[in-house]
């Protein structure tokens, strides 16, 4: 078993906290991805996970076995750093057969893996020949591939394709999850990019400030947000939010925007979810691809004030500040600028959050 | 010197450009140099006057008190006579082992005594800045000042002999300086004392240069410390490891301060070292074409180990260039 735990895990420097009371359960054989701005924790989590950090307070396990106090070369993880720290005095299969040379494996044995390997990871060619001088993208096989060819049970990536080309990022992602798929790891990877996570994890464990948001599977994370800060990281550009308070008209329920003098109607289930909240200051929220233009009564009317078109899509910008609304459509979208556009969030998209805990109300 | 050459090259190699524009360079290289005369001039007369004068009165009997100037020291020319005088010098034979003989065991001694504490300084541990500083004191120490801290330490009653008596429970009193076994390893302790540090220093500095994720790294694939130290810290810090080594040899074969003040060379000439040794014929003898000979001869050895060093210096770039 190589599921990992953490148990109220907290990390201090001094007077920082850098993770706050921290519960996560990572899978056997999953890929999580540890998602969230710099500086929110994930990367001291995962120094945490492979022992280069000690825990403040709380526990490691890997499957039955707690880990909190093992020393990090002996906790059998795979780690890649983010300037993949290749040993630049050694040629490329040096660097490749240096886990297994540690480890006492035969100079026969050593060569048919680190072979095996590099045809693995089309490194063959440039078996012999020294690391340094290599390109970006050549050094961040040879840092997997090298973790790699011990297989270990618990693989960890810190950034790994931050460093690299747009091009060669694609093409490192379907490589990464080949990887997994082979060896079936439980893959833990940090980045700050929601476009890895989203392509890549199995699950995704959001963090800010050192406390963990919310974890659950991409679409779980894009389409319920947990509170306000996920729905706004995850997604490009990130969900709209309003702020407003509830109004009751009869049996009917609206969020009315006080900056803009203009209310929308909640539908039923929103509406129900909300006597459990006391307070009537909310956040209204909704996806920029579910924005519905429409002329009919019922929705928001705001000026035209920006069209960003990025070819496949057109993303047009309505109001400005507090009330800037963004909305995604087709490229072919034609809108006057300063025209007043009406209109309304997709059926069944709307989600509403506690103004004061930033918490979804569902 | 070497740029003379480089700025006349072209000249020299001028083939079938037209013959103004061949002026015109010349000209212009000829300006060069015009300007840079003054600054080459001084540097010659820094460098190689002295060395020539040297090697002229080497091959001289001149002494300041034959009464002729010096640029007049061929009327005492005796040719390689000096050259050979040395090479038949028993006392400079001695002086040449004690010499290196202080190097074999001093050297290694600080070397590894260096390594390992800065090994220890890689890691955290409580009050490191404090050892730190205090670990440096001893190379800030004027030598001559070390010297007669170790001449008053070694005395026979002194605190050496003193600290000895207590922990064996019985007096003891040797005589550390005048005993010409043990003088020169009294001497030989007082230069690891002041040295050390020095060693400690630069091999800190290379082993902190070492990019602590390639460490990290190394340990998360299974490598034990003692791994770590032969696969990453040793290869990457070899180059400073031979500039430390060679810094301290070239250091220690002209050791004189801490050793006049302590020895004074003695007991007779049981820790004369090379520098001693033509400190006492200049002073003494006034031999002074057979000092500059002799001069040159450790010139000309120095000038071999350093040439060592850089040739492997040289040839590790070379390594990680291809």
């Amino acid at each position: 078993m190589s599921d990992i735990r953490l148990e109220n895990l907290t990390k201090r420097f001094g007077s920082f906290t850098a993770i706050e009371n921290m519960n996560l359960h990572i899978r056997d054989g999953e890929f999580l991805a540890l998602l969230g701005p710099s500086g929110c924790g994930k990367s001291t989590t995962m120094n945490i996970i492979a022992g280069m950090e000690k825990p403040t307070e709380g526990k490691v396990h890997f499957g039955d076995r707690e880990v909190s106090r093992v020393p990090m070369g002996k906790r059998g993880v795979g780690f890649v750093f983010q300037n993949y720290a290749i040993f630049t005095h050694m040629t490329v299969r040096q660097n490749l057969e240096y886990g297994l040379r540690m480890n006492g494996l035969p100079a026969e044995e050593r060569k048919r893996k680190a072979n095996e390997m590099a045809s693995f990871m089309e490194l063959t060619s440039m078996l012999e020949k020294p690391t340094a001088g290599l390109s970006v993208n050549i050094l961040q096989r040879i840092a997997i591939g090298r973790s790699a060819v011990l297989e270990p049970a618990i693989f960890l990536l810190d950034e790994p394709l931050s460093n690299v080309d747009a091009a060669f990022r694609s093409v490192m992602r379907y490589e990464l999850k080949q990887l997994q798929r082979r060896f079936k790891q439980t893959m833990v990877y940090v980045t700050h990019d929601q476009l890895e996570a989203m392509t890549m994890a199995d699950r995704i464990a959001v963090m800010d400030q050192g406390v963990l948001q919310q974890i659950g599977t991409p679409l779980e994370v894009y389409n319920n947000p947990a509170n306000v800060f996920v729905a706004n990281f995850i997604g490009a550009p990130g969900m709209n939010l309003l702020e407003g308070s509830l109004v009751s008209e009869g049996d009917r329920l609206f969020v009315n925007f006080a900056e803009l003098q203009q209310k929308i109607e909640l539908p039923e289930s929103l509406a129900t979810a909300t006597q459990a909240v006391k307070s009537r200051d909310v956040v209204f929220g909704f996806r920029p691809e579910e924005v519905e233009l429409d002329t009919q009564p019922g929705g928001l009317t705001l000026p035209a004030t920006f069209l960003e078109r990025i070819g496949a899509r057109t993303i047009l910008h309505l109001g400005k500040d507090v009330c800037e609304v963004k909305a995604v459509f087709e490229n072919d979208v034609e809108v006057m600028l300063d025209s007043q556009v009406a209109f309304r969030p997709a059926m069944g998209s709307e989600r509403l959050f506690e103004a004061a805990s930033g918490k979804r109300i569902s | 010197m070497s740029n003379v050459d480089d700025t006349a090259k072209p000249v020299a190699s001028g083939t079938v450009e037209k013959t103004d524009s061949h002026f015109h360079a010349y000209g212009k290289n000829r300006l060069g140099l015009y300007l840079t005369l003054p600054a080459q001039i001084l540097v010659l007369f820094i460098a190689l006057f002295p060395l020539l004068m040297q090697l002229y009165i080497s091959l001289t009997d001149w002494t300041p008190l034959t009464g002729v100037r010096w640029p007049q020291a061929y009327q005492l020319w005796s040719g390689l006579a000096n050259y050979a005088d040395l090479l038949d010098d028993d006392r400079f034979y001695g002086a040449l082992w004690r010499t290196f003989f202080i190097i074999i065991v001093a050297v290694p001694i600080e070397f590894f005594l260096g390594l390992a504490m800065a090994l220890l300084f890689m890691d955290e541990f409580p009050a490191k800045r404090l050892f730190y500083s205090a670990l440096l004191v001893p190379m800030m120490i004027v030598p001559a000042v070390a010297g007669y801290m170790f001449f008053l330490l070694f005395q026979s009653g002194g605190p050496i002999n003193q600290l000895l008596s207590l922990a064996l429970g019985t007096k003891v009193a040797i005589s550390w300086l005048s005993d010409p076994d043990l003088a020169l390893a009294a001497v030989i302790i007082s230069d690891i004392w002041q040295w050390t540090p020095l060693m400690f220093l630069i091999l800190l500095a290379g082993l902190l240069g070492v990019p602590s994720e390639q460490l990290k790294a190394a340990t998360l694939l299974g490598a034990s410390p003692w791994q770590r130290f032969l696969t990453i810290l040793l290869p990457k810090i070899k180059a400073i490891m031979v500039i430390a080594l060679a810094i301290r040899t070239i250091e220690l074969f002209k050791i004189f301060d801490t050793l006049y003040i302590m020895t004074a060379g003695g007991p007779g000439v049981a820790t004369e070292t090379i520098s001693v040794f033509i400190f006492k014929i200049t002073t003494q003898e006034l031999v002074w074409g057979y000092v500059a000979a002799l001069a040159l001869l450790i010139l000309f050895t120095l000038s071999v180990i350093a040439g060592l060093a850089m040739y492997f210096l040289q040839r590790k770039k070379r390594e990680v260039a291809a």
